[in-house]
């Protein structure tokens, strides 16, 4: 009797947070009801707006239009790749940040490479603009020297599009990531640094042997977190830097879903058909990142 | 002492307020009527001048659901909710759809006793007979009629036409200009004597900007759909409307769509367009014209960013300059109205249908035209012998002071936030014998009688721009009639996007990327064959199709 009691007490401490996880994250998945019916506001979807899967089929029907999809996908995992490929640079500027010895240029530079995290997107594109447009600073100062005779059009290049926006997304995002490395830095045993030094350890053998491995855990977690995001990349970035001349190599996911969904009246059914495609990416996704785990490390968390 | 101050304001208010209740006491209660607006630039409860000035009238304020501000969403959630709002200004496509959903009122009953309103009688019967197919049947209010005829042109300038600044144009001697090419090469000479405006800023003939792309129901980058009306081309949904009134696919080589591409592309290979034109947006390129960075301009409405009265007295404005081979195309008046409709909401009952319909056919009548289109009497204009005669006529552009007597506050903060007229500014005002826009009123015409003015008519023989067109045969006007094109179904609607987002990214390539004509005709190639691929056969059926009843009536009001 009790030990039921105490079962029932127990599950009432987890119900606020089963309530939480039903509203947020599985009512909404009520609106996919979307993708199977030719709904259209101001008319509510009834039985007769019920269609069936014709959306998914309208997405695989055109040859030309599966490229575009297939195009979209390949920019989303490209871009998230870049940025997976190069998850370890954040903690490798914490490392060599923490390595600076004068304690106010230190805070300078930490403070001047966080400041970017909290700029929307948007102003990120108008400084952007005004540095790099063809009357942009850039601009004027190498025309001015007589380097180039005509403005360099940086923002509508249609070059090296990915490698681009991942710099701009590290330039927003490192310092702001390197906090977690800093706190992980501060938490390491001083007394191993010491007894390194005391065995004649250089500054960079300290760094690899002990900084290094020391904060292996933290990136773990961190990839771990990213890759759940993977397809997620959001739009923001990618929507203020669009422009007609970029668009093949920088339209994602996201931002595809969001241009059929507003371009003229929008079309709903079409783009929440789209976005199903992504949870269903998600999950092989995690499929595949849970069977590599079992290899790798012999369990695997699903 | 400010705090003092504030406080007895506040006081003063409180008093004059109910002074005002006592005068209004059994009389009607404030009444705040929703206007679900999609003309409206401005969100909330109406305030300023015009708010006071219908508070005094009818005790009433308006409150505007703008879906401009607040985004497009607001039409499904509220229409999901069964309720879009007492007054509605929609959009005319969707305006079938809202009647067909319950969401607007059957107004037969009160309608025909509004006699303002129904000074209109002839526009309103033709739209609501096309609605509902029944006689004496109202839903809706046509917005924008003109008293003029579905034939005339009113207007001496027309919506479109290529312009330039004249004291350029002069610089370089005046050449005539037969052709696109002879125009590229007096642009070619206008930017070599032009390469900056005063601040030393670079100056290019056109700059372009993307993000008005696929509006007002035509694909493909605005500015390029535009300037097809220079060949007396116009773009219906995906279907090009040519002069002898038959439909044509937009990339065929024959068409005007493809001319002017070229034409951007050549003049872009000269150096002729801004490089900033594929990447920035209209506020950018807005500022570029205010600041003298531009020498062309195509828009009746875009001089207003350059032209003052002290350039015209300079002669350094903006003119349209004739290109020989060009054919114009331009709607008459819109007798039948513009593209939006008045609707009252489908849940307005009793007393407050009453006081709206009050309000609404005070709204079309002589006062309340001349309130929207002339402003305030002492501020914005002064009467003269019986005739109007412009005043402070920088009220709106500089938000001007408005006495306390009508309100105060600035005199564009307090526009009517409606934003949307039922009578049109050509229509004649009755108190004045003259049209409400002041730009008819004699007393204009003499303030601005230029040297500038004097020049062209000179030079071209004409008073006006359109009095040119006229002699020399350049001028396709289109009739104004009925019509409201089908609402696309979801599968319309997803191939548009598409077919709209393919057409742009390329015609932006083809315009900013190709350096010679090899590259471009293989670009071109490329689009034709893509927009086939992904359907653009089914959009221009669909879409000749939807535009063919128009096409058909235009041509019986033309008696063609």
């Amino acid at each position: 009797m009790s030990k039921k009691r105490r079962s029932y007490m127990e599950f009432l401490y987890i119900l606020p947070l089963l309530i939480l996880v039903g509203a947020i994250s599985y009512y909404p998945l009520y609106g996919w009801i979307y993708a199977f019916h030719d709904y259209m506001p101001p008319k509510p979807i009834s039985a007769e707006t019920f269609v069936g899967l014709k959306w998914f089929e309208y997405i695989v029907s055109n040859p030309v239009r599966l490229a575009d999809v297939g195009r979209v996908l390949v920019n989303t995992f490209a871009m998230s790749g870049i940025s997976l490929a190069f998850s370890w640079f954040p903690m490798i500027f914490a490392v060599f940040l923490n390595e600076i010895r004068c304690k106010p240029y230190r805070k300078f530079v930490q403070t001047v490479t966080t400041l970017p995290n909290f700029i929307s997107w948007v102003l990120v594109f108008s400084v952007a603009f005004n540095v790099l447009s063809s009357t942009g600073a850039v601009n004027s100062v190498l025309v001015g020297l007589g380097w180039i005779d005509k403005p360099i059009a940086f923002l509508s290049s249609k070059d090296n599009v990915w490698f681009r926006m991942w710099l701009w997304l590290t330039w927003k995002n490192a310092g702001w990531a390197a906090i977690m490395y800093l706190a992980a830095i501060s938490a390491i045993d001083e007394q191993m640094i010491e007894a390194a030094k005391v065995d004649g350890a250089t500054r960079m053998q300290i760094i690899w042997r002990i900084t290094i491995p020391c904060l292996l855990p933290t990136y773990f977690v961190i990839v771990m977190l990213n890759l759940a995001n993977f397809l997620s990349n959001g739009m923001e970035q990618y929507y203020v830097f669009m422009n007609n001349f970029n668009k093949k190599s920088i339209e994602v996911l996201d931002l595809y879903v969001y241009n059929i969904a507003t371009t003229g009246r929008g079309n709903y059914p079409l783009s929440t058909a789209i976005s199903m495609l992504k949870s269903i990416v998600s999950v092989v996704l995690l499929f595949i990142t849970n069977g590599v785990s079992k290899l790798v490390r012999g369990e695997g968390f699903v | 002492m400010k705090k003092i101050l504030s406080v007895l304001l506040t006081l003063a208010m409180l008093l004059s307020l109910v002074s005002v209740s006592a005068v209004a006491e059994g009389e009607k209660e404030l009444l705040t009527i929703d206007v679900y607006d999609d003309a409206a630039n401005y969100n909330g409860i109406q305030s300023g001048w015009f708010a006071k000035l219908i508070k005094d009238k009818f005790n009433i304020e308006l409150n505007i659901i703008a879906s401009q501000v607040v985004g497009n969403t607001i039409y499904a959630t509220r229409s999901e909710e069964g309720n879009l709002g007492d007054i509605l200004v929609v959009d005319k496509a969707k305006f079938p759809e809202i009647v067909e959903a319950g969401l607007a009122k059957d107004i037969s009953d009160k309608l025909p006793a509004c006699e303002n309103i129904m000074k209109f009688k002839t526009q309103i019967d033709v739209y609501n007979k096309g609605l509902t197919g029944e006689d004496g049947k109202y839903y809706g209010i046509p917005t924008e009629m003109t008293d003029t005829s579905p034939t005339s042109i009113t207007d001496d300038v027309i919506y479109s036409s290529p312009m330039l600044r004249w004291d350029l144009y002069k610089q370089i001697g005046s050449p005539k200009l037969e052709t696109l090419d002879d125009l590229l090469a007096a642009l070619e000479k206008i930017h070599e004597v032009h390469p900056t405006n005063e601040e030393g800023d670079p100056a290019y003939p056109f700059s372009l900007w993307p993000d008005w792309d696929g509006n007002d129901n035509m694909i493909g980058p605005a500015n390029v759909v535009q300037l097809t009306t220079w060949y007396g081309q116009k773009l219906k949904g995906s279907a090009m409307l040519m002069p002898d009134m038959t439909f044509s696919p937009l990339y065929e080589r024959e068409n005007a769509y493809y001319k002017i591409t070229k034409f951007l592309n050549q003049a872009n290979q000269k150096g002729l367009v801004d490089p900033d034109s594929g990447t920035q947006n209209w506020d950018n390129a807005c500022a570029k014209m205010s600041s003298g960075r531009v020498d062309v301009m195509w828009y009746s409405w875009q001089v207003g960013f350059w032209n003052s009265v002290d350039r015209l007295n300079a002669g350094t404005a903006f003119r349209f300059i004739p290109v020989n081979d060009m054919k114009f195309y331009a709607d008459a008046d819109r007798y039948f109205g513009s593209d939006r409709m008045f609707g009252i909401g489908a849940g307005v009952e009793g007393e407050k249908y009453d006081r709206i319909m009050e309000f609404l056919d005070w709204y079309a009548s002589p006062e309340g035209a001349t309130f929207e289109h002339d402003g305030i009497e002492g501020l914005n204009y002064v009467v003269e012998n019986g005739k109007f005669k412009p005043y402070k006529d920088n009220a709106l552009m500089d938000n001007l002071p408005v006495p306390d007597e009508f309100g105060g506050g600035g005199f564009s903060d307090g526009n009517n936030a409606i934003n949307q007229w039922i009578v049109s500014a050509i229509c004649v005002n009755p108190n004045t014998g003259e049209r409400y826009a002041q730009k008819y009123w004699q007393s204009y015409k003499d303030m601005t009688m230029t040297e500038m003015k004097k020049e062209w008519t000179e030079v071209f023989g004409a008073e006006d721009d359109v009095s040119w067109m006229k002699a020399n045969d350049k001028l396709l006007a289109s009739p104004s009639v009925d019509f409201t094109p089908a609402a696309d179904n979801n599968d319309i609607i997803a191939l548009r996007a598409e077919i709209n987002s393919k057409l742009c990214e390329y015609t932006w390539n083809l315009i900013m990327t190709c350096s010679t004509d090899e590259e471009f005709e293989t670009m071109w190639d490329a689009m034709v064959a893509e927009l086939d691929g992904l359907g653009y056969k089914d959009l221009y059926e669909y879409d000749c199709g939807v535009w063919q009843p128009e096409v058909d009536a235009k041509k019986a009001a033309a008696g063609m």
